[in-house]
Parts: structure tokens; sequence; C-alpha cells
């Protein structure tokens, strides 16, 4: 009998993207149910999101003034009181999921699984593991599965449902050992470090000056993004050096990498070859970085980036 | 421009299977070269190594160094580097530990050689003479001298140079002018010129120390009327730290065609205060005690060089793609000619190492061991792979460093690729430290009046005796008999010859030494191929065998050119007219 | 105060592993092996402790084979003052391994204990949590700064959103992520002096340590390789693709 809880992220206001993929994953257990476990200080309009994540038979919405942060050691006591109706228990592979769910797992003595890539059945899943380069196929053994969910790995699910939502009083005694003190985000401030970036921006010789690379950066802070060029544009004095990526460069490996009116020479791609998703914009339809790219977009790099910033607002 | 990594399998290899470096800790004095100490230092020195000092290989070959009014400034970053390399005491690996060394074998500090000078051979040179200049002291200072400059020189506090040659005198060192004015206090007044001085000035440390070669006014002409002296920068005092400045400036430096990050300087004694280093007109004697270790340093440098061009054009190989090979693959790796190239660099360049490393275990066994007779049938060996080690390792690092060149094509030519700069840096290695010509000379002459050749002969035909019932070796053994009966033959021919006219040997050295040294090399491949045999189901042994039949095959074979050039003697060499050229 | 850090042996970084074509694992016969990277910066952080004058005593530990050793060596090379090796020839999943680690803090009474942030070869990111569950300790995961304040630790994270700083009583369980420190190079007396350091062994029954249940590998497979692209005619194509994949 398989039944699904998922522990739901959120900011306090919204429930966020990595959520709904992992109601996707848990899609793919053929489950008897998949309910959310919201917690929060004040949660009802984070519920009612929940509610509509489409397979999602119940929300259970549990309120504590001491759940306004998510804390693992506050949040895994009370979980672990809920699990014990529940076969699965998920949560997005996100540094959320990641700090949570060992914990739940330990104290409930049962081994974790860390980033399911994909679903074989209710007990055999794939993950990554030496940084993706090899794929393990597992095997979870008998009892409650804890497990995290790889979030590029799985869609959306669609916000078409209507579950229930129970409010649900957990009465155990919380730890005052692990206190929020503050969240800084990033953005304000300095660009991410290109070696270590997830994502990255970058311009070629087609962005034509140096003044005209502020559409670049300017894509890139929307993105929270760092901002990489072609070896053409530093030759050319449109950025400095330390922004190369290309085999006499960088070499780097974000999840995604966009590339404006970069024509795409070999050592330049010998810097991005093992990115996740590369995304071309070139005017010119027979630039070689369009064969590696797995998203290529002919077109004028000055229209379509704003456009491309509109889409993300 | 790839980056450096030390190919520590490699490396390990050579120490475990083909030297068993283990013996040495049976070694009195050596009791701390535990396996756990020799896999910590190579694994230490190559995170330093690769992380701090290789990337500074290719800016400093850019930069260069600069001298602006008797100071010289090395490339950006040499000098942090340097600090931290020598603060984390590795400079001092092999030496006395009464001096702050750590007293570990020499051995070991090839090992830690080999990665410094191919991650970065212009950097490797700064270490490199201090230790000369250790030795020098060690050997022959008396202990006032050894209290006041060993330990600074041994931790790197303090940089050492040998100031040996000047414009008339580089091959040949009597023809040193160099003068020495006794002041009857014990110090001396040095004056003179001395030229293509290696980090004679820079901007690492507070005090460098000048060892230099110069005449008494009473002295005898030539070779025996030389001393040697210390001459440091600034005067140290009683508190053993560098005090007034000493009259010897660095009055340029060279633009040379490699190393570019070497300071190489014109240094200026202007009656600078020297003191004598053991006794008067014994310098040139001193000076040739240190010349094995200085040797074997350059050979280590054309291995290093030929490791960087070999890590080099192999992965480019394995990335570009140009035109389908005949066997179906899409990069160049899969030409025959490209493959051609690539083992021969991966041959030359793993067979140089093995030599080294057992080269230096004889030297730790011809210092540490505890029975006479050992130690010097130890060292005579060390004698003997001196030329070759330091010959035919930079030959190969020429070799190498050119055939890298070819392998990336075009793309091999420009600067960008970092590929070029190997070629550049690599020529001097054939040169300075004796130059080959005098490598092999020394091996045609003293070496073989010494019978060290001839013996080393009959020793490999020994080894190889007992191969000969091994099936499975026999793609090498069987060459490597009637190598070694070719070696024996030349090596008779030639000391025949010796006799009725010594421009014989001096005319073939050079290709005798490539021969010996081919030789030689196949003598380690069969032991590598022995190693190699006992554990075929990993790759790297896999390797090593088809590496060591590639050798056989292919490059083994080159002394059947050799052996005719050596056994036509001087006579072609040397009959045409002065005028005629 | 006592910290305790936990260091693993995994395939060093650089190595570009090789899946076996039986789908039976990696191919790990004489492979480099090295200190986990997330560990050495752990290492790294409890020495600072110690030269700030907060820690008198670093104990370095790690389970595995014989071999592990050699890391506890560079443990010790780098400055700890002690080591414990559990030795196992067994695979030790997250779970036994915390377990391990909770009857050593049984013995050791650290007040923290650090460890890196998951180890390059599983990727599993679970250790650190689970030892804290098990001691009923606080945790405090991804640590991109970590000040102590006589009980309390001030530790800030890396997380998806920012940086979040929390405060947790001592003793805790820290975990190390990449920008916490840049991990010294080991000078070559210490590695000398390591050797004289002591290391105490121990077998899992010796703690009385039952191995958890563990996760079985089925197979080991070769990653997807890269698939042609598309083009797309439109940037709200292109967005929707991207949003799809979870990167927009």
């Amino acid at each position: 009998m398989t039944k699904v809880l998922i522990i739901a992220e959120h900011d306090g206001k919204h429930i966020n993207g990595s959520t709904a993929r992992a109601v996707t994953c848990a899609q793919g257990l053929s489950a008897e149910s998949v309910e959310i476990a919201v917690f929060a200080a004040e949660g009802t309009a984070l519920a009612g999101q929940a509610a509509t994540l489409s397979g999602v038979t119940k929300v259970l919405l549990i309120e504590n003034p001491a759940n306004e942060h998510a804390l693992a050691a506050v949040l895994a006591p009370q979980i672990e009181v809920l699990a014990s109706e529940y076969s699965h228990v998920l949560a997005p592979s996100t540094t959320f999921g990641k700090d949570l769910t060992p914990r739940i797992a330990a104290h409930l003595g049962v081994p974790q699984i860390s980033d399911i890539m994909r679903v074989e059945s209710p007990r055999i899943f794939d993950r990554p593991i030496y940084a993706g380069n090899a794929i393990v196929t597992v095997e979870a053994p008998a009892g409650i599965v804890v497990a995290t969910v790889r979030t590029a790995s799985f869609s959306e699910a669609e916000t078409t449902g209507s579950a229930t939502i129970e409010k649900r009083e957990v009465n155990i005694e919380l730890p005052s050992h692990t206190r929020f003190v503050k969240l800084e985000t990033s953005g304000g401030g300095d660009r991410p470090d290109l070696q270590a970036a997830t994502k990255v921006v970058s311009g070629g010789r087609g962005v034509g000056s140096k003044d005209n690379f502020n559409v670049i950066y300017s894509l890139a802070d929307k993105l929270g993004a760092a901002v990489g060029a072609s070896r053409a544009a530093v030759d050319a004095g449109f950025i400095p050096n330390d922004h190369q990526v290309g085999q006499t460069g960088k070499i780097i490996a974000p999840e995604l990498y966009m590339a404006f009116g970069i024509s795409g020479a070999i050592q330049h791609l010998a810097g991005i070859k093992d990115a996740g998703t590369i995304v071309a914009i070139n005017k010119d339809p027979d630039a070689p970085i369009f064969e590696v790219a797995d998203f290529g977009l002919v077109g004028d790099l000055f229209e379509i980036i704003p456009e491309l910033e509109k889409a993300l607002a | 421009m790839p980056e450096y990594k030390a190919p520590q399998r490699d490396m390990m290899f050579v120490l475990n299977d083909i030297i068993n470096v283990s013996e040495l800790a049976e070694l009195p004095g050596f009791e701390d070269a535990t396996p756990d100490i020799v896999q910590g230092v190579v694994d230490e020195a190559a995170k330093i190594i690769e992380n701090t000092i290789a990337p500074l290989n290719e800016t400093g070959d850019r930069e260069g160094c600069r001298f602006d009014n008797g100071m010289v400034t090395a490339p950006a970053g040499f000098k942090e580097a340097y600090q931290l390399y020598t603060e984390s005491g590795w400079t001092g690996l092999d030496k006395s530990i009464d001096f702050g060394g750590q007293g570990l074998p020499y051995t070991l500090a090839t090992a830690v050689s080999d990665m410094l000078c191919a991650g970065n051979d212009a950097f490797s040179l700064y270490p490199g003479l201090t230790n000369g200049a250790c030795e020098a002291l060690m050997e022959h200072g008396s202990q006032e001298l050894q209290d006041t400059y060993l330990e600074k020189l041994t931790t790197g506090e303090w940089t050492g140079t040998m100031c040996l040659t000047e414009p008339q005198a580089g091959s040949d060192l009597s023809q040193v002018r160099t003068r020495a004015i006794d002041q009857n206090d014990g110090t001396y007044l040095i004056e003179g010129t001395k030229i293509f001085i290696t980090g004679g000035e820079h901007d690492f440390v507070d005090n460098i120390i000048h060892l230099v070669l110069a005449r008494l006014p009473d002295a005898p002409a030539g070779v025996k009327g030389i001393s040697m002296f210390v001459v440091p920068k600034f005067m140290v005092d009683s508190d053993g730290n560098p005090g007034a400045r000493n009259p010897v400036v660095c009055a340029s430096i060279e633009e040379k065609m490699g190393i570019h990050g070497s300071s190489t300087c014109v240094m200026s004694f202007e009656n600078a205060t020297g003191y004598l280093i053991g006794n008067a007109n014994e310098g040139l004697r001193y000076m040739f005690t240190m010349m094995n270790l200085a040797r074997l340093m350059v050979g280590l440098q054309g291995l290093g060089v030929a490791e960087r061009a070999t890590q080099g054009a192999i992965e480019y190989a394995k990335e570009r793609k140009q035109a389908t090979a005949i066997n179906g693959g899409e990069t160049i790796i899969h030409h025959p000619d490209v493959r051609r190239m690539l083992m021969t660099m991966k041959a030359l360049t793993e067979g140089c190492r093995m030599v080294a490393y057992d080269t230096a275990k004889h030297y730790d066994i011809s210092k540490a061991h505890p029975d006479e007779s050992v130690r010097k049938t130890a060292n005579d060996r060390v004698e003997l792979m001196t030329p070759i080690c330091k010959a035919f390792a930079t030959d190969v690092g020429c070799e190498v460093a050119s055939l890298g060149v070819l392998v990336l094509g075009g793309a091999g030519y420009i600067r960008e690729s970092g590929m070029e700069q190997y070629i550049r840096d690599a020529k001097i290695f054939c040169i300075y430290e004796g130059t080959n010509t005098i490598q092999a000379l020394d091996l045609v002459g003293r070496k073989m009046k010494m019978n060290l050749p001839q013996t080393f002969i009959k020793e490999m035909i020994n080894d190889l005796a007992t191969e000969s019932g091994n099936d499975e070796l026999g793609f090498i053994v069987e060459p490597m008999q009637a190598a070694l009966n070719l070696l024996d033959k030349t090596t008779q021919w030639l000391t025949a010859a010796a006799l009725e006219d010594p421009q014989n040997p001096a005319a073939t050295a050079v290709e005798y030494l490539t021969m010996y040294s081919l030789v030689t090399h196949g003598h380690f491949w069969i032991k590598a191929a022995r190693a190699a045999l006992a554990k075929q189901d990993d790759d790297f042994y896999k390797a090593k065998l088809v590496t060591a039949r590639f050798f056989a095959n292919k490059i083994l074979p080159r002394i059947y050119g050799l052996a005719p050039v050596i056994m036509a003697g001087s006579e072609p060499v040397m009959t045409a007219e002065e005028d005629w050229l | 105060m006592k910290i305790l850090v936990a260091v693993k042996r995994v395939v060093d970084f650089n190595v570009r592993i090789q899946v076996k074509a039986d789908g039976s694992g990696i191919a790990s016969d004489g492979v480099k092996m090295s200190m986990n990277p997330f560990d050495e910066i752990a290492v790294e952080e409890a020495l600072r402790l110690k030269e700030a004058g907060k820690a008198e005593e670093v104990i370095a530990i790690t389970i595995g084979p014989k071999a592990s050793q050699e890391q506890l060596r560079t443990a010790l090379a780098m400055g700890a003052d002690r080591a414990i090796h559990v030795e196992t020839d067994e695979d030790i999943q997250p779970l036994t391994a915390a377990r391990i680690l909770n009857a050593i803090i049984d013995k050791e009474e650290p007040k923290i204990v650090m460890l890196g942030k998951q180890a390059i070869d599983d990727d599993n990111n679970q250790t650190a949590q689970m030892l804290a569950a098990l001691a009923n300790w606080p945790q405090a995961t991804f640590a991109s700064q970590l000040e102590v304040d006589g009980d309390v630790a001030n530790v800030t994270r890396e997380v998806d959103a920012g940086l979040e700083t929390i405060a947790v009583d001592l003793p805790a369980v820290i975990s190390a992520d990449l920008r916490l420190n840049e991990p010294r190079y080991v000078k070559l007396p210490d590695i000398m002096k390591a050797k004289r350091k002591p290391i105490d062994t121990f077998t899992l029954a010796d703690l009385g340590v039952e191995a958890a249940a563990s996760v079985k590998v089925l197979k080991t497979s070769a990653p997807a390789t890269r698939q042609a692209g598309i083009k797309v005619e439109t940037v709200d194509e292109l967005v929707v693709a991207l949003k799809e994949r979870g990167l927009f």
C-alpha cells in the first residue's frame, strides 16, 4: 500500500516549484494517495496553493510559531509523528530537503535515498553518483522509504487539482537548541563566481561592444547567473579576460549555459561540453554552436534578451 | 594551456615496482622513509606544485624577469610561490637534519623534483641552484661557514648561486680569471665578472649566497689554480642576519630563448668580501663533487619538459577531430602517425623516469650504506649514469617537445597552446651544467677509463640471462640480447680505437652516449614488462606492456644506425681543412 | 573543547571515473584515492578553531579499510592531534556511519563534530544530519562561515535562497561547504611528525555497532550521452523549454 507524504518547501508566501516537481515524481510510485505536509507559522494560503497541485489528494497544515523558519531539528520530529501513516516520505532535493530528510530517516531507523532521478518502481530508483558521471539503480530495504527528489529530472505538476486541506496538531516538545538568525538573499551584490555558478550567461563577438555587454550583465542579474565570454569578445576588449570561457579560459559545467552572439569555435566548446543545458542565440543559422546546443534560437540577441527578461519578470 | 597533473601512478610504479624504494628505509639514517611517508611526500608535493607553481609556468614565460638598476624582479607570483614552497619545508627534504632539513633520501627529492621541473622548469632553478651551494658548504665548508650559511640555505630562507662561468671560460673552466686577494684577516676581496649566473639576483629573499670560482694571485695556471669562495650579497652580522651590502651586483640579465622565469645574470664582483671554502687551489675539485647532483637535476628538467609535452599532446589528440582515421576513429589519436609520435613521447619519457629514479637510489646507497664496498659500487653506478641521465634525458626533452608541437599542428606553433614553450625551454638543458658534448666526452673518456660502461654492460647481460626462460618477455629479451651484444662490440671497438687516435672517441662520443642510453632504457623496460606481466588486469599495466613493446620494436633499433656511425670513427669527421667549411 | 572531524577516503576528484561495462560498479583498481575535498575543508576549519584557542584537541576519524589510514595521516599532517580508525572492508552507508560516529561521540564527548557536507563518490549528503539525529544534537549543514562564541555556534549556511545564519547550542554537528575555507598545504616536516601521532583502531563490534539495513545497488550505468538539440522558433518556446527543465 503506497501512501506518499511530500514535505512542502516554501518561503512563507509561495510553495515553490521544487515541491511541484516532487509531486510529479510521486506519481510514478503508483500511490494510493499523495499528500503534502505544509509546516508554517501561518499557512492557510500556502496550503491553498499546495492543494492545487494535480495528483495531490490531501494537504496537511501544521501551524506553529516554531515552524516560521524551516529548521530541520524543529520540523523533523513533527514529521516523524506523521510518518507512521505513510510508506514514502519525500522532499525536493533542495538545500531545504537535503538538510531535513536524513534527520527524519535516521530517527525512523531507515536509510535515505538522495536525488531520485527516475522511479522504476515504488522501491527502485535511479540516482546520480560521482557528480552525475555514473547512475546507480538502487532498491530501498523494507520499511518506510525516505528520499529526496532531484528537481531537474521532473517537471512541475499542473495546478489543476483541488485537494482537501486538513489542519493537524502535532503536540510534542520541540527543541530550542537551533535558532534562526537571518537570511541574506543573493543578487543584491556580487554575481556568482563563474567557475562555480549554476547558471552562466555568455556573450561573444556578436554583442558588438563593451557598452553593449550591458545587456548580458542585465540578463545575468535577472537569472542570478555568472557572466562569461568567448575569446573573441575578450580579444576585442568587450570584457576582461577572467570571464573567458573555453579551452584557454575557464572550463565550466553550469546547469544552464546561454551563449549570445557566440559562433562556437571548438576551443570555446571545450569549455562548456559538460554543461547541463546549452542554449544558443545567434543571427547565423549555420553557426557551429547550434550543433551542440540543446536549444537553439536564430535571431537578434538585442531583440531576444529583452523578451527573455520580460518572461522572467 | 593544459594543466599539469603529476603522473603519480607512474611515479609510484617506478618507486615501488622498479626500484624497490622501500629498501632505502633499511639504511641507517633513512628509517623514516617508510611507504606511508613516500606516499605522503608524493601526494602533498603534487598538490602544492600543481596548484601554486605549475600555473605560473606559462605566465612566467610570457612575463619574464625585469631588470632595473641592479635589481631583478621575477615574474608575478614567483616570489609568493617560492615562499610558500620553502615554508612548507620542501627544499630541505634531503638535507641534513642538523641544519633544518628532513634527512630523507635523495630518491624522494628526485621524485619531488620530477614534479617541480615538469610543473615549472624556470621556477625549479631557484631552489635547484641553492642545492648546489648547500652541497658545497656541506662537503667542504668550515664549521664556521656552515654555521653562518647552511641553515638558511637549507630552509630556503636564503638562496644560493654557482658563479663559475665567465665570457672566456664556459666549458673550459680552467680559463677563469676572477681574482681573489687575501686580506690576511680570514677574508678575501673578489674582483671579476661572471656570466650566465642563474638566480644571481631576484626579489624572493633577504640574502643571496654566491659560490664563486676565482684565482689567488700566486695560484698555478690552469685547473690546479682555482679556489672556491663564499660571497654573500649582504654581509652576515653577529646575529646571523643580513647586514651591510657587499659590492656584488647584477649588471644585467639575459634575454634568452626560454626559461624566461629564471633570472640569468651578469654578476659583477667589485672587490666584494669573500670567504675561502676548504683549501686554496682545490676549488675545481670541490665543484666536481657537486657536479653529479647538478647534472642529475638537469636530467630531471629534461624529463620534466618531456612529461609536460607528452601530457599536453595526448590530451589534444584525444579531443581534436580531423579526418576519419583508417580504423574509423574520429579523433587524431587514431591516426597511425600521430599515434607513433605519442607512443614515442610516452616511451622515452617513462624510460627517463626509470633511469633517473634508479640512479637516485644508487646515490642514496653510495652515501648511506654501512658497507664501504657496497657504497663504492653504488657510487660507480652514479658516476656512469650521470652523463646518461643528463645528456639523454635532455635530448629526449628536446625530441619530445618538438614532437609535441607537431602533434598539435598549426595550433602547436601558436604561443597560446603552451606547447612551443617547451621547445624553447628544453634547449638550454642540453647546454648548461656541462653541454651534452661534455657529458658524452666524460662517458667515453674518464668513465671508460674507470671501466664503468663495460662493467654495467656485463651486469645487463647477466640480468638478461635470468629472463631468457620467460617466453612472455621474449618480445623484449630477444632484441635486448642482440642490442647488448652490439653495444659490447661497439664499446670494445671504441676503447681500441681510442688508443689509435684520441679523436675517435671524441668524434663519436655523442652517438655512443645515445646508443648506450637506449640500451640502458631497454634494460629498464624489461623490468617494467616483468612487473606489468604480474598484474595484467589493470589498464595501467597493460599500457606498460604495450609501451615496452613499442620501445623494443620502434626505439631500441635506433642503435643499428648508431653502431656503424660510431665504428666509422673520426676520419670522415675531421679530414676536411678548416677553410673548406 | 574537543572537535571530532570525520574524513572519508574517496576516488580523487580529478579522476575521470569509468563505469564497468557489466554494470557492476566503477573501475577502481589502481585509481588515485584522496581525502574527500569537503572533509579537507572540515579538517581545516577544526584546526583554525584550535589555533584561535577555541578548542584544545582535534581528532580525525575515518571508517574504512586499512588503506584509509592514509587519509588519517593527511589529517594528522595538517595538524590534527590524534586519529581514530574504524576498520572495516564492508561498504558503509550513511546510517551505519552515523551509528559508528555516534558511538565514538559517546566515548570522546566532543563539543563539535565536523564533516564535509557530502562525499564526492556517493554524493549522498546525509551522514552529518543522521549523526545529529541519533545523538539528538543540533545540526548546521552546508556551513560557509562558522563562529564559536562560548557554548553557541553561529553558522552561516549556503542555501538556495542565499545565506542563512542560524545559532546552535553546542554540542552540535556541522557540515562544511565549499566556501568555508581554503585548506592549507601540508608541510613536509608535519608529514614526518604525523608518523608519531597515535591512531587508535576499532571494529564495529568493538563499538557495539550493528550495521543498518542498506540500500541495495542493483546496477551502475553510464549517464545518457548528450542528445542532439533542437531549434526553437520563438522566445516563448525557449522559455517554456527551460522552465520544463527547472532552469528558468
